[in-house]
């Protein structure tokens, strides 16, 4: 009986996954009000569906009450913000945060098949994020100087950054030098640097009138990628460099920079491989091999790959359903592995809609972009949408062996405490300016009605 | 005139809603492009699914595989000619029992599936354990918490041709290796002593006793018995003594006078016969050791050791299943009184049954190595075929030209010389090579046969080796010609 219900439930889950993403999209192509909120109410029950089903197999699966308990904890905490979030900013985009809130969620169930503990840890810092982070949009609306602070973010990024390097308190992990201890925690302190980033190089845009600022701009960028490749965090450094690259296109229109970013890029990783492949990047070496044939070094640096992609293979499209698959087995599955543990026991579908899902974020974002006029939200909105597309494409293509991994993790569903209260940060940053949208919107809609209405009866303006 | 403030207001909106457009190109240019990069992720992961990951899986590192079997009822294995040599039993309870409805006699053809896996079993579990039967059943029977049937292996093996062979060992310990030359297939591979794999637990009880623990019943001698290869090894040594002599092989002849020492060594023809006048041809027909011994006292070392690596000594063989390298050890620096031995195939040179089988297949087929292998094609349980298992080649280990000449020249064998006995006066013709192979100084030894019907375009090819010839009687030749009539029956 109890496999009836998981597997029918397993079955739902992978249907209500697709209606969920198929509204992401019509919701974004459609302009009627009406229908897409009735539309975005509809999606909040697809993922409370989802949600339930999960949940509902783990319990029966593994049969332990607090599952019950932690699921109760998690339906208040998303209801509650939902609802708050919405009727204080009345100007935000719901798309966005149903989407934010269906990633936590979809995080929080993976996590608590993989993890219980890491999924509470997860469920905490995500919560007191999600209720600090609320206060930005805010902040972003009212705060003017906002743009005029460049060089404070460009000197607290760096300096924020190096903080891995003074003994006791960074360390290494993976490889790469670029965590810190504070008291118990730790921190990547680029998970937060990336916002700092983005800010500053929008500021440095806005004002960069000559060539030399730009020039300068350029430098004091190529300082944060350094520091970078000194961690060697090289999916950071990698990130950092086709925001700023993309950033410097958006602000000059100018498609040379463009293509002589992404040039210049290409070479410098070919010659630091030619230069260092033995010495500074050998273990990056390691992942390039891994990704060539992961099957051929499967008990050295292809045992990731490898294991990801058996349990995205033998889990197929619909799964194996929650608990049954091995998912445990993939090294790191609970944060940069995550999409294979995903696949493995929810179902290649259910990963392929996750991957839409993350496609319409990005339009989001985008959007919001677009439809800003002031530069320096532009540029901001932009960089961040741009942050948030390449990380996932980074994260999804490494664990499927579509590039060589990076060790990058998928915004808000891997586990990792900086990683989900900065991404928290860049959603919320993002509704702060779409709420600047909409107001100046509606104040031109407001502007246009009265002088029509002025025009309307002309004689009224005639001075005495 | 001037514009009224009313005018300026919607003329800059209009101006900026202009430059908004223009500013924003840059942004869909970029976002265009990460869609195109993310719509290549996504037909990347449907490709893999759809042609990669079956083979991924598969990988025997792939631990998942056998927790299949909680949901999965083992598929059976079937001969290419339909015979069911393993099946399974779900019980009310959804224990699953395997069994062998042939015992014995696909022993190590089939292996086991108990305590660790063997043969087909261990080289085919990831396909069996996989169900393709039709999506609707296959959520049903989940629904209803039984097993879905797995897919059946089909394997190469004929189920006449592998009952003949292991009738005719009969008592005898052994092993009969039958391959169709032009595509690889393994048609028949028997192995004895046995085991029945239906009562395994009893095979391991008996494992442990002290005769069990000397008994070699789970060794497949076909695939990784190391025999001296005897008499059969002189197609080797004429091949080599061809490629050093192409204008004047034919022109070579020895006076047998049964015995004769070479580099201290003496070599002896068998049974003390004394075979005269000997061409090149006559000396491989009637096995003529003297004279194989002098054709060796001729031979460059190094260049013998090469051509006896091509031919794939000392090498990996390229067969999916375990078996065991052959070694062949002379070489430039070897002392010269190594050779008498090696050229009669004596001595330390080494060989298994499926190599001396796909040297045979080889010769049969111009020169031309097939793969040989065993499972031809996967079947979901109605019988549709899910993937099929296509002959490969290995590639020419000699030309066709010395291929022809082997084959004319191991006709002699079965026409006039030493196979005569069994090959003569049928309704088919053979071509082959006898050996005597042996294994310690009291006379005992093994009995082989490599050789293959209708030499002018090769049915099968039979390598056989029988051991204890002393005491049984029973010839590889013997063997082989029971095959070879139940082929032709």
């Amino acid at each position: 009986m109890i496999n009836l219900i998981c597997e029918v439930s397993k079955y739902l889950c992978l249907l209500f996954m697709i209606l969920y993403t198929v509204k992401c999209f019509s919701i974004m192509s459609s302009k009627d009000e009406e229908e897409n909120n009735s539309a975005l109410n509809k999606q909040i029950v697809y993922v409370f569906l989802i949600h339930f089903f999960c949940f509902l197999i783990l319990y029966l699966r593994l049969q332990q009450v607090k599952i019950l308990v932690f699921y109760g904890i998690q339906i208040f905490v998303a209801i509650f913000y939902m609802v708050i979030f919405h009727s204080i900013y009345k100007d935000s985009s719901r798309l966005l945060t149903n989407n934010m809130a269906f990633l936590l969620l979809v995080g929080y169930i993976i996590l608590t098949r993989l993890n219980f503990s890491l999924a509470v840890k997860q469920f905490i810092f995500a919560t007191v994020g999600l209720f600090i982070t609320s206060f930005i949009p805010i902040i972003i609306v009212k705060w003017k100087k906002l743009k005029d602070m460049g060089t404070l973010y460009g000197v607290v990024g760096i300096l924020f950054l190096l903080t891995v390097f003074v003994p006791g308190l960074g360390f290494s992990n993976y490889g790469s030098r670029n965590w810190i201890h504070i008291g118990k925690l730790s921190l990547q302190p680029m998970e937060f640097v990336k916002i700092l980033f983005v800010f500053f190089v929008a500021c440095m845009l806005v004002k960069a009138n000559t060539f030399k600022d730009l020039f300068v701009n350029a430098l004091i960028s190529a300082g944060f990628m350094g520091v970078l490749v000194l961690e060697k965090d090289l999916g950071a450094a990698v990130i950092f460099y086709i925001t700023y690259v993309f950033l410097v296109y958006l602000a000059t229109s100018r498609p040379i920079f463009l293509v002589g970013g992404v040039s210049l890029g290409v070479g410098a990783v070919l010659a630091a491989y030619a230069l260092f492949k033995d010495s500074l990047f050998a273990h990056v070496m390691v992942r390039v091999e891994a990704w060539r044939d992961p099957f051929a070094h499967i008990d050295t640096g292809g045992y990731q790959v490898s294991q990801s992609l058996f349990a995205i293979g033998t889990g197929g499209y619909t799964g194996s359903g929650l608990t049954l698959g091995k998912a445990g087995t993939i090294p790191v599955s609970e944060s940069d592995f995550i999409f294979s543990a995903i696949c493995e026991e929810m179902g290649v579908i259910f990963g392929l809609c996750l991957i839409l899902v993350i496609i319409s974020i990005f339009l989001s974002f985008v959007n919001v972009a677009m439809k800003c006029r002031r530069p320096f939200y532009k540029y901001a909105a932009f960089g961040f949408a741009t942050i948030y597309i390449v990380q996932s494409l980074l994260n999804l293509g490494g664990v499927t062996k579509f590039i060589p991994s990076t060790g990058v993790t998928l915004p808000l569903i891997s586990y990792g405490v900086s990683s989900v209260i900065s991404t928290l940060v860049i959603f919320t940053i993002v509704q702060g300016i779409c709420i600047i949208n909409n107001k100046e919107a509606v104040k031109y809609e407001k502007e246009k009605a009265r002088i029509r209405a002025n025009a309307a009866e002309p004689r009224r303006r005639i001075p005495q | 005139m001037p514009l009224s403030p009313e005018e300026e207001f919607l003329n800059k909106e209009k101006e900026r809603a202009k430059n908004n457009k223009i500013k924003n190109r840059p942004i869909l240019v970029i976002t265009y492009m990460m869609i195109f990069i993310y719509l290549l992720l996504f037909g990347y992961i449907i490709y893999f699914m759809q042609f990669k990951a079956e083979s991924i899986i598969a990988n025997s590192r792939n631990i998942r595989q056998d927790s299949f079997a909680d949901v999965v009822e083992r598929g059976d294995i079937i001969t290419s000619d339909g015979v069911v040599i393993a099946t399974s039993t779900t019980d009310e309870e959804g224990n699953t029992t395997r069994s062998y409805p042939y015992s014995n006699m696909f022993a190590h053809l089939a292996g086991y599936d108990s305590y660790g896996k063997s043969g087909l079993e261990l080289q085919g579990n990831f396909y069996m354990l996989r169900s393709h039967i039709n999506i609707f059943e296959r959520i049903y029977r989940q629904l209803k918490e039984e097993k879905n049937r797995g897919d059946n292996l089909i394997t190469t093996v004929d189920y006449k041709l592998q009952s003949t062979a292991y009738n005719a060992l009969g008592s005898c310990n052994g092993a009969v290796v039958v391959i169709e030359p032009d595509s690889g297939r393994i048609l028949a591979m028997v192995s004895k002593p046995d085991f029945d794999p239906n009562n395994i637990d009893g095979v391991w009880e008996y494992l442990k006793t002290e005769e069990g623990a000397e008994s070699t019943i789970l060794l497949n001698r076909a695939t990784q018995g190391q025999y001296a290869p005897g008499s059969t090894f002189k197609v080797v040594t004429l091949l080599e003594y061809i490629r050093e002599n192409p204008d004047s092989y034919l022109d070579y002849a020895y006076d047998c006078h049964g015995s004769d020492i070479y580099t201290g060594v003496n070599i002896s023809c068998i049974g003390g016969s004394v075979h005269g006048e000997q061409t090149l041809k006559d000396s491989l027909a009637n096995s003529c050791n003297t004279s194989f011994a002098n054709i060796g006292s001729t031979l460059d070392f190094g260049k013998f050791r090469e051509t006896a690596e091509e031919l794939l000594f000392n090498s990996e063989l390229p067969f999916d299943g375990e078996y065991a390298k052959s070694s062949f050890v002379i070489k430039a620096s070897s002392p010269a009184d190594q050779m008498p031995q090696t050229a009669i195939g004596q001595g330390d040179t080494k060989i298994t049954p499926l190599h001396n089988a796909m040297l045979a297949a080889a010769i049969a087929n111009g020169g031309v190595l097939m793969k040989p292998y065993l499972i031809q094609a996967v079947e979901n349980d109605d019988g549709a075929t899910i993937k099929k298992f296509s002959s490969k080649s290995y590639g020419s280990i000699m030309t066709s030209e010395e291929a022809d000449i082997l084959i004319d020249n191991m006709k002699a064998v079965c026409d006039y010389g030493s196979g005569a006995r069994y090959f003569s006066g049928l309704s088919y013709d053979v071509a082959g090579k006898t050996g005597t192979a042996e294994y310690d100084d009291e006379g005992n030894c093994n009995s082989w046969f490599i050789g293959f019907s209708n030499p002018d375009n090769p049915d099968i090819v039979v390598c056989v080796i029988v051991e204890d010839y002393q005491i049984y009687g029973v010839s590889g030749a013997w063997v082989a010609r029971q095959i070879f009539d139940a082929y032709y029956q």
